[in-house]
């Protein structure tokens, strides 16, 4: 990470209030930035204030996360990686960390319950949801790729509700407004505050060759 | 606050795209090559490959979009930026920053398949870019240790997983359309031509595949200058 996303990484902290963050936020950022976002978000909850969570991959293997992290040396054993897509996918990249694996993304409405059975500890498992300050999904958008409008909407109501009863855990909720209107309405229901991402200009600007255009986040919630 | 439901409008939403810049293309295709995807841009030598391609990194360095270019030619930056900045549409600040140039000419000659993978990966991981390319991919095949294929399949497959749109361009010979060992796994193939017409060599651009776009087919007239670099000249009327 630069110096750049460093700064960004410290702004989107401070939108979410640092640690004082409960519940469902919205973040709206453009599709192209999700993975620059979530390494963001993984260094800036993790790393810098200690937080264990849930990095739940639905859009492409965990791998890929795992080795974006590594390689920004960010550490990984307070993260908890639950993987929808590997067993789907024929990619054969490796990578070591905590995971665990659920059916594919075709039964991202089992995952609710997965993580249920985890929070009352009895699945062997020493990761229980009493141990989880933050869940990320990457990325909700491409849950529409896999599953009904209607099973989706079911699927956040639940999983935003599973993990509200914590009472804990912040669940920062990831999508592009401008690309997926009417998910990004369900999920602003949802939430009770809205984080924005979003480049100061626009393609018609005069100001587009200025080099290292930065993206500011902002509370508008 | 009013709380809509999805099921208000079942309409799924259209892929991510990112515009080249490139006047006409993007109206070729939907408004922009697919996000994430692997395109071809195969071409004879003279034909606006590269040209093409760095039209389509400074486009996304305007957009606060980061990019990755592999040289496969060990070819120097100062070189490559020696010619390239005769196009007004580059700003050679963008090089190093936003675009971050990485020569993988002389490491192809070393190491195998799997270990150029690797490599490439790590500069991929460090720089997170959204945009990429690799120029040309088809030195590649002559000069690797191991399965050229093999390499091919595991390098998009990662390509794409690494949530970035990449542009591999194509050296062909007169004749041939494509290199048809790349084309088999890209998601998209930009074809540039030349034609000889009564005694003057004109150049095309066609849109062979795009996936999940209702692309333009048919050859377009297409110019190169030094203010766009390439132009699709439809795109004038």
């Amino acid at each position: 990470m630069n110096e750049k996303d460093i700064r960004q990484m410290k702004g989107i902290l401070e939108a979410l209030g640092n640690k004082g963050q409960r519940g469902a936020v919205l973040i709206d950022v453009p599709s192209t930035q999700f993975v620059r976002v979530n390494l963001m978000l993984l260094r800036g909850l993790s790393q810098e204030l200690g937080m264990s969570g849930i990095f739940i991959s639905v859009d492409r293997p965990h791998q890929y996360m795992v080795h974006l992290l590594t390689m920004h040396q960010i550490r990984t054993e307070r993260l908890r990686f639950i993987d929808a897509i590997s067993h789907f996918s024929a990619d054969c990249k490796v990578a070591s960390a905590n995971v665990g694996f659920v059916d594919g993304p075709f039964h991202i409405d089992r995952l609710p319950m997965a993580m249920g059975e985890w929070g009352k500890g009895n699945n062997g498992n020493s990761f229980t949801l009493d141990d989880c300050d933050f869940a990320i999904i990457d990325n909700l958008s491409a849950l529409l790729t896999y599953n009904s409008n209607k099973s989706v909407e079911a699927f956040l109501r639940n999983f935003v509700g599973v993990l509200n009863s914590s009472g804990k855990i912040m669940v920062p909720l990831m999508i592009d407004s401008e690309k997926s209107g009417p998910l990004y309405e369900t999920v602003r229901g949802l939430c009770k505050c809205e984080v924005r991402l979003k480049d100061p200009h626009t393609p018609s600007d005069s100001s587009m060759d200025n080099v290292g255009r930065s993206f500011e986040f902002d509370m508008v919630r | 606050m009013v709380e809509k439901s999805l099921n208000e409008k079942p309409k799924r939403p259209g892929l991510v795209r990112l515009p080249t810049g490139i006047p006409g293309l993007d109206d070729m295709i939907e408004g922009g090559l697919p996000f994430p995807s692997v395109v071809l841009v195969a071409g004879t030598a003279g034909t606006g490959k590269t040209t093409l391609s760095l039209k389509y990194l400074c486009e996304g360095a305007k957009r606060g979009e980061q990019g990755l270019y592999f040289t496969t030619l060990s070819e120097p930056t100062q070189w490559m930026l020696r010619y390239a900045s005769q196009f007004d549409f580059i700003n050679k600040d963008y090089f190093g920053d936003s675009i971050v140039y990485m020569d993988l000419g002389n490491l192809m000659r070393e190491v195998d398949a799997n270990k150029l993978l690797n490599i490439m990966e790590e500069k991929i991981a460090e720089v997170v870019p959204q945009r990429i390319v690799i120029d040309p991919i088809t030195v590649v095949g002559g000069m690797l240790k191991g399965d050229y294929r093999l390499f091919l399949f595991d390098l998009f497959n990662r390509l794409k997983n690494w949530n970035a749109t990449t542009l591999v361009t194509g050296e062909v010979h007169p004749g041939e359309i494509y290199p048809p060992e790349v084309s088999y796994a890209v998601d998209g193939i930009i074809l540039l031509q030349y034609s000889e017409e009564a005694g003057a060599r004109r150049k095309y651009l066609e849109v062979l595949k795009m996936r999940g776009t209702n692309h333009m087919t048919g050859r377009q007239s297409i110019d190169i200058t030094r203010s766009d670099g390439i132009v699709v000249l439809k795109a004038r009327f």
